[in-house]
């Protein structure tokens, strides 16, 4: 017995180690090479790479698949596996004490990397938040870290406004400890502390572009499994000697290479860091990069594919399989505004999500393959698919239902006739903002017509470009399809806050575009005028969801997902887009990062 | 001569006055938004907004904004001579930006240039010679070709003939000489092909009509009847005086060219000054806008300036005037 128990286990510890080895040998066969990405026209950065100042998936898809570490991150996969919070710099990812409102992170043994090459500490952490909060220094999402503002961190706001010297909620007792205390209890702090502004900086190389924005885009000292190129020649012994790393021109090229000082024991996201190197490459000339990804001398393009690549793959035998959809985590909408006529009619608004042909709509978008037709505000990947089947607002095909919409405006005050037309003069000639994108130049012919169906006639203006018209509350613009919108991280919060809350209508950058909550206080602050009288404010809801954690959250976010839908309609939501990636046929091994909703570069491989 | 040239030179420095005072007008004063907001990012606050706008000078009167650019044009800035200032987006010097993108530009003129000039010409005076004959409907035919392909067309078509499908290696994208003759020009044969070949058809055009013109002269029926060689009739005196217009017109499609080859470095993807101008405006990065239209301002001026001056040169009777 003891025999065959022992022949067993020797069997199964062979197969072990076969299956490691295989696992390894494979891994060690996937190693190496140059993964190349084209990049359509610009990089576009948001704050020229600096960290503490990128908001846009492009920015974070590198800095969290290769380059920085965060106390906690992802795993750098597609769908729920791929937002569900692990430990980075972090042991492990804390469970919050003291109600929720304190989390104590304790670091790995982590070197950043050259030219700084020492171990990262707490106040390295502590440093990047300041920098966050300093308005000089140019970052981005403060207001997911600002007490005053969403509500976290204590002493954020003193800090960022002067009056303070330190953040009073973060304490870093020693080298490999740092502690946040919140004001209130965040469900999604830990969604927050992922974000790639969080990642250490080290002083010694930062402090030389305080208060000049984006300048330390060109000099990233890196943590990750890469580096820019030319990192290690730097000299940071003085603000003098530093020169911009050499792997980064600052705008049509960026190497980044491997990081000697990155120890893969330490690793617990699952990057894998198998090509050796990343050259991304701007090309003004979108049809060039899909020819060289068919030639062999790219891998992939940066961005999703527009539809021409798209019908190319999908039609092409031996192409196909290197076609890859994964959710975008976005919406595509037309916005209302409330305070607008004809909009200032619930009845309206929703007679418009009814008339309107969304099939039609994503058809300006490349057709199925560009998305599914979006039915709520949230998409259904940040709302556990609980309004999966939820769709208020259903016509056959979703290509818009002319007796649907008629019963709709008969109840309406502008249609006193109930004709279910708009009979009423604030239904004629209403200003509608087109965007400057292709897209839009299709999209708004379908929705002057269906809404002509219905009596609302249009006079259509086309800005460029189109948010800044739109994103000024003084300038009173009924309604624009221009607007889209993505998450922040997986947290549905990050649609609500910046879309529907009355703190996030602001006189310039507005994004509550609907002015959802709108006050006679704030609407003078801003500007805006027309009828305020009947407009809904989700403040509370919101401030209800905002406490909660884990399964409770996220059915409560769905549930004011529903409330929108039904009580408010600010919006019509037409499509849940797709990121489409075409890849060339070198590449040997890819996956798609949830998170960033970019190609999870941590995870891919390149045929040798 | 002196005093001809002198004029000239002052009357270049008015005009390279005045753009700088439009184009500061045209850029800074007119509403195109707010630049400061393009740079806030998502949600800023006023007080964001105020420190951007203090942080890019943009919150002092225009008539200051005005006069301390036009001081660092022409004294210099921290960044060098002439000063241009820095990108609102990166911080970068303008004139580092236009340094790194103008050999782009100016390779892609140079050898563009050199084609159709000598393409162009010589296809002009071809035809002017045998007027009438095949070969002049033919040439013209080809001129006309050249005139009417629109630039992204023949581009497009240019890199899906020779690179895509018979796997020549000109290549998109820019090389410089310093990774070797080779790697640099075969990233520009393409571009020089393509933007030449517009140009050509317009030189042959013009060179034809101007020499039948000038062949029409009695002048040419004395060099004739004195027994000169055909040669050297049409050469020497035909195209001498037919080069006028040529130069006029090579002196502004060179400046233009600086600032305006966008289309041929998009589809290239050479990314030189042209594109920079786009990018820059798109973006709301004014110090670049304005820092490539100065520059081509500038080129516009010195190479009008050098083409009164060759004028001066080829017809005498402009210098005496």
């Amino acid at each position: 017995m003891v025999l065959l128990l022992a022949a067993v286990a020797t069997a199964i510890g062979v197969a072990a180690s076969v299956g490691s080895a295989s696992s390894g040998s494979a891994k060690k066969s996937l190693a190496g090479g140059t993964y190349r990405i084209g990049w359509d026209t610009e990089f576009g950065w948001t704050d020229s790479f600096d960290p503490t100042g990128e908001y846009l998936a492009d920015g974070f898809g590198i800095y969290t698949n290769l380059m920085l570490r965060t106390l906690v991150a992802y795993p750098h996969t597609a769908g729920p596996a791929g937002t569900k919070i692990v430990a980075d710099l972090a042991t492990a990812v804390p469970k919050p004490t003291n109600g929720g409102k304190t989390y104590t992170f304790h670091l790995k043994a982590v070197k950043f990397g050259p030219p700084v090459n020492r171990l990262v500490t707490s106040k390295d952490i502590l440093y990047s938040m300041e920098r966050l909060a300093n308005p000089k220094d140019g970052g981005q999402y403060v207001f997911y870290y600002d007490d005053s503002e969403l509500g976290a961190i204590k002493g954020f706001h003193a800090y960022a406004t002067g009056k303070a010297k330190t953040i009073s909620g973060i304490r870093t007792p020693n080298a490999r400890t740092i502690v946040f205390n919140l004001t209130t209890a965040e469900g999604d702090f830990l969604n927050r502390m992922a974000m790639s502004a969080t990642a250490p900086i080290p002083v010694e190389v930062a402090k030389c572009f305080e208060g000049k924005p984006g300048a330390y885009g060109r000099d990233v000292v890196s943590t990750g499994p890469y580096m820019i190129e030319g990192a290690d020649q730097v000299d940071d012994s003085s603000c003098s000697a530093l020169q911009p790393m050499s792997g980064y021109d600052g705008q049509t090229n960026l190497t980044l290479v491997r990081n000697p000082n990155y120890d893969p024991k330490t690793e617990s996201t699952g990057r894998l860091a198998l090509p050796d190197s990343f050259v991304f490459t701007v090309d003004t000339n979108t049809d060039d990069i899909y020819n060289k990804i068919k030639a062999g001398q790219l891998e992939q393009n940066e961005v999703s594919a527009p539809s021409k690549p798209i019908r190319e793959w999908a039609t092409n035998p031996s192409l196909k399989k290197l076609l890859h959809y994964n959710s975008g985590d976005g919406t595509y909408y037309v916005t209302m505004n409330l305070t607008q006529a004809p909009f200032d009619d619930i009845h309206v608004r929703k007679a418009m999500n009814l008339i309107i042909d969304k099939d039609g709509l994503r058809k300006a978008w490349g057709g199925p393959i560009s998305g599914t037709i979006a039915t709520h505000i949230v998409p259904d990947s940040l709302e556990g698919n609980i309004l999966k089947n939820f769709d208020p607002y259903k016509t056959p095909g979703e290509q818009g239902s002319l007796a649907k919409a008629q019963a709709e405006m008969k109840l309406s005050k502008y249609d006193p006739g109930h004709t279910g037309k708009c009979t009423a003069s604030q239904c004629k000639g209403v200003l509608f903002i087109q965007g400057e994108r292709f897209q839009d130049t299709q999209m708004t012919p379908i929705i002057v017509a269906d809404a002509a169906k219905i009596g609302i006639t249009f006079k259509v203006r086309v800005a460029k470009p189109a948010y800044p018209v739109i994103q000024t509350p003084r300038k009173n613009i009924p309604i624009s399809e221009r607007p889209r919108w993505f998450k922040d991280y997986a947290d549905a919060l990050t649609f609500f806050a910046a879309l529907f809350t009355s703190k996030a209508i602001i006189p310039s950058g507005n994004t509550n575009y609907s002015l959802v909550g709108i006050t006679p206080a704030i609407a003078k602050k801003v500007g805006a005028t027309g009828d305020l009288t009947n407009v809904p404010s989700i403040d509370d809801k919101y401030a209800v969801c905002q406490a909660q954690i884990g399964d409770a959250r996220v059915a409560c976010w769905a549930a004011l997902d529903k409330y929108l839908m039904l009580n408010v309609v600010p919006w019509v939501p037409y499509l849940s887009a797709y990121n489409v990636y075409t890849l060339g046929s070198t590449v040997a091994k890819w996956d798609y990062d949830q998170f960033s909703g970019t190609t999870a570069f941590a995870r891919v491989a390149v045929k040798g | 001569m002196a005093l001809y040239i002198a004029r000239r030179l002052i009357w270049t420095l008015v005009v390279v006055l005045a753009v700088l005072g439009l184009t500061f007008v045209v850029f800074y004063l007119l509403p195109a938004g707010d630049p400061a907001l393009r740079f806030a990012g998502r949600s800023p606050t006023p007080e964001t907004l105020a420190e951007i706008r203090h942080r890019l000078g943009l919150d002092h009167p225009w008539w200051y904004q005005f006069g301390r650019y036009s001081w660092h044009f022409f004294a210099g800035d921290q960044y060098g001579w002439p000063g241009l200032g820095y990108s609102y987006s990166g911080g970068f010097s303008v004139m580092s930006q236009i340094t790194t993108r103008a050999p782009r530009t100016l390779f892609l003129i140079m050898g563009a240039a050199i084609i159709w000039l000598t393409l162009g010409v010589t296809i002009g005076v071809i035809s002017a010679v045998k007027r009438r004959s095949w070969i002049d409907r033919a040439a013209m035919g080809f001129a006309l070709f050249g005139l009417s392909a629109p630039v992204f067309w023949l581009g497009l078509m240019a890199l899906f003939i020779f690179w895509r499908e018979l796997g020549l290696p000109f290549d998109t994208g820019y090389e410089p000489l310093s990774a070797g003759v080779w790697n640099w020009s075969r990233h520009l044969i393409l571009p020089w092909c393509v933007l030449a070949l517009l140009y050509a058809g317009i030189y042959a055009r013009v060179t034809r009509n101007s020499l039948l013109e000038t062949l029409g002269e009695d002048y040419i029926r004395t060099a004739r009847a004195k027994g000169l060689s055909e040669r050297s009739v049409i050469l020497k005196h035909g195209l001498r005086a037919s080069l006028t217009p040529i130069v006029t017109m090579f002196g502004l499609d060179i400046a233009l060219l600086v600032g305006g080859a966008v289309i041929t470095e998009s589809v290239f993807n050479l990314q030189g000054l042209g594109w920079l101008a786009i990018d820059s405006a798109l973006g709301q990065d004014l110090p670049v806008v304005l820092g490539v239209t100065m520059l081509t301002a500038v080129a516009v001026a010195v190479m009008n300036l050098i083409v009164d001056i060759a004028y001066a040169f080829l017809d005498p009777r402009v210098r005496t005037q």
